[in-house]
């Protein structure tokens, strides 16, 4: 069974009593371990498909699964527990919280997991050792550069050890030395095993990964793999 | 999830915000304060009270007093013997739930000794008197079942009347000595306890230590005034020396009492108690119905519903008081939501469900109503030390562990009632809107 797999996906929204059809039947399979790019112009439709693939809104119509999970039908709390479990978001701006430190950002998901102080903070200390931010764990955001933030922010991703990784523009507010850091970091997750699904409108981006989905007004208009083009 | 965490993070929040956090407990602190403050002046008043009360013998205190008979009963008026001492030897012998009778005849002669003269109530009285009245005797003893039978010239007064006619002497010294009822010699054979309120006490401790001459100080109410200026003897005593010639026609069987008491047992079963002196009495008075009961009830109701009302009035005050707090918290609360949607979207998209944003904001405003709680408790407790340093009162306040706890549960609930509006909206947000916030 494929890890993501969308059957002619509609979401539709009104906007001024006019309705706007965001994705207009997208299908998609993603099977686990792959390294995939979503790209598109601004309001073909990505930000829309990423919000779903992501868990946080259920489409207006279609089949959709994340690891097994019905998304379409779920609840609130359904939702929430797979985005908790399944799921692990590394957002442009990162969005950490500014009054934790970097061993509690990074551990936040597991609250939510119900996981104990101490269990908390062991496994977030591993996952800031290995994002190379050990000297700095008890620093808050505003003390750190960006790409010291999005490692903060990987690290949280990977804290409660989901399936899929899921990029927002990861790069999209680092200069590009940093961003080939970055970027590297989700080559070497997916190198581990590990499903990534960027979202990027950046050509250089997409081409570190095996497969570009191509987006336009809300439907798929080609997919390829960069490394054989 | 992890209620301690939500705790930790509502902490850190009221600790980034101090000065904020501050105002907002401000309401929650003045209203525990009042709260406070209220009760332990309301529990000052009662414990004064309810000394008042147990000491002046209770609610089990009856009193049977003569009434008009009705119209169509006024030709068999004279069936009746009235109450005498009749009345309350059936009562003994026939009312179980009555523990104690106390018949007795009363009138206000000249009591003198060693040249001191004082005018007061001297009552005939069976030995049930003391237990009846929880007279305790100091020292010597009290009137006895002897005493009675025999009609002996006995008397035991009470700690004033020692005092006033032998101040130099304490109750010990005055046992033996000889005591002129209307010129007729009685031998004091005891002293009862001196009765007086917490205050007198402590006032008077107070003068004794400092080995001050007492200044006079101006005469107060004294509510055990009757009882420390008791003079009692012998009810056949009273009668044969005192009452005979007024009633030649009558035996100490037949004359009609002047006061009759009796108490009751167990409050339970009052009612009970009541209808069994009914039932006993309509007997002995020929089913004339010419008596009826005085009881202690509406007089103490009186205090009572007096120490309700205060209670109720600074309650009242410290119930506004939580609510205008309450309402500055839920305010700062939604201010705080509305700065902090952002954190609530990444919360949520991180794997936090409604009712975790939900519990974290009422977690927030119950820590910041309860540390204004704790804040309000102390200001509570030091406004009613200034209190006692600044106008000490005949009734101490004082707070109970209890009172604390209802105090910091009320501010606790105050706080959470007043978060529930705003994790309400916080744990409606909707996590793309939230993240897209800035």
């Amino acid at each position: 069974m494929p890890l993501v797999l969308l059957e002619n996906v509609k979401k539709y929204y009104t906007l001024g009593g006019q309705e706007i059809r965001a994705l207009d039947g997208v299908s998609l399979t993603i099977e686990e371990g792959e390294f995939v790019a979503i790209i598109g112009p601004s309001g073909s439709g990505k930000s829309t498909l990423m919000h779903l693939l992501g868990c946080l809104d259920t489409p207006t119509d279609g089949k959709m699964t994340i690891c097994g999970h019905d998304v379409a039908n779920a609840t609130p709390n359904e939702l929430a527990a797979i985005r908790n479990r399944e799921i692990g978001f590394v957002f442009q701006s990162f969005n950490l919280l500014p009054r934790l430190n970097v061993v509690e950002n990074v551990a936040v998901p597991m609250i939510y997991t119900g996981a104990g102080m101490r269990e908390r903070r062991k496994r977030a200390m591993e996952l800031v050792e290995k994002v190379g931010l050990k000297d700095r764990m008890n620093n808050r955001p505003t003390q750190l550069s960006g790409g010291q933030c999005q490692r903060v922010a990987i690290a949280r991703a990977l804290v409660n050890d989901p399936k899929i990784i899921f990029g927002d523009e990861p790069t999209g507010n680092l200069d590009s030395h940093t961003g080939e850091l970055i970027l590297h970091m989700f080559t070497e997750l997916n190198q581990a095993g590990r499903t990534v699904v960027l979202v990027t409108h950046d050509p250089d981006v997409a081409a570190v990964t095996h497969r570009v989905i191509e987006i336009r007004d809300g439907r798929i208009r080609r997919e390829y793999d960069p490394r054989k083009s | 999830m992890n209620l301690l965490v939500t705790f930790e993070t509502g902490l850190r929040e009221v600790a980034s915000h101090k000065f904020r956090s501050f105002l907002s407990m401000l309401g929650i602190t003045l209203g525990v304060s009042s709260l406070v403050a209220t009760l332990a002046l309301t529990n000052g008043i009662e414990r004064g009270t309810r000394q008042f009360m147990a000491q002046m013998g209770g609610l089990e205190m009856v009193k049977v007093v003569d009434k008009d008979i009705s119209s169509e009963m006024l030709d068999f008026w004279n069936l009746s013997p009235g109450r005498t001492i009749q009345d309350a030897r059936a009562i003994q012998e026939s009312a179980p739930l009555v523990t104690y009778v106390a018949p007795e005849f009363d009138e206000g002669m000249p009591v003198s000794a060693g040249g001191q003269t004082m005018r007061v109530r001297v009552r005939g009285v069976w030995p049930e008197y003391g237990p009846a009245t929880d007279s305790v005797i100091e020292a010597g003893r009290s009137i006895v079942d002897l005493d009675v039978d025999r009609g002996t010239r006995a008397v035991a007064i009470g700690a004033s009347v020692a005092s006033t006619l032998w101040p130099t002497l304490t109750p010990q010294e005055v046992l033996g000595k000889t005591l002129f009822i209307r010129q007729v010699p009685f031998e004091v054979v005891g002293v009862f306890q001196l009765y007086e309120r917490e205050s007198d006490r402590k006032e008077r401790e107070r003068q004794k230590n400092q080995k001050r001459t007492p200044h006079t100080t101006q005469r107060r109410w004294d509510p055990f005034r009757w009882k420390n200026e008791t003079v009692i003897i012998p009810l056949s005593t009273m009668f044969y020396e005192f009452q005979s010639g007024l009633f030649p026609d009558d035996s100490l069987e037949t004359v009609r009492l002047r006061d009759f008491t009796f108490r009751v047992g167990d409050l339970d079963h009052f009612q009970a108690a009541l209808a069994q002196v009914r039932t006993t009495l309509m007997g002995t008075h020929r089913n004339v119905d010419d008596f009826e009961f005085e009881t202690r009830e509406e007089w103490f109701d009186n205090m009572n519903a007096s120490i309700r009302a205060t209670r109720t009035s600074g309650g009242l005050i410290a119930a506004i008081s939580l609510i205008v707090g309450g309402i500055g918290i839920a305010n700062i609360m939604l201010a705080s939501i509305t700065e902090r949607v952002r954190e609530i979207g990444i919360r949520l998209a991180v794997g936090a469900r409604a009712r975790d944003i939900f519990l974290q904001i009422i977690i927030e405003s119950v820590t910041i109503a309860i540390i204004g709680g704790l804040l309000g408790v102390f200001a509570g407790l030091g406004l009613i030390w200034l209190l006692n340093i600044v106008a000490p009162s005949d009734n101490t306040p004082f707070v109970t562990a209890g009172n604390i706890m209802l105090s910091v549960g009320f501010a606790a609930l105050a706080g959470m009632l007043s978060g529930i509006y705003p994790a309400f909206q916080a744990s409606r947000l909707d996590p793309i809107q939230a993240l897209r916030y800035e």
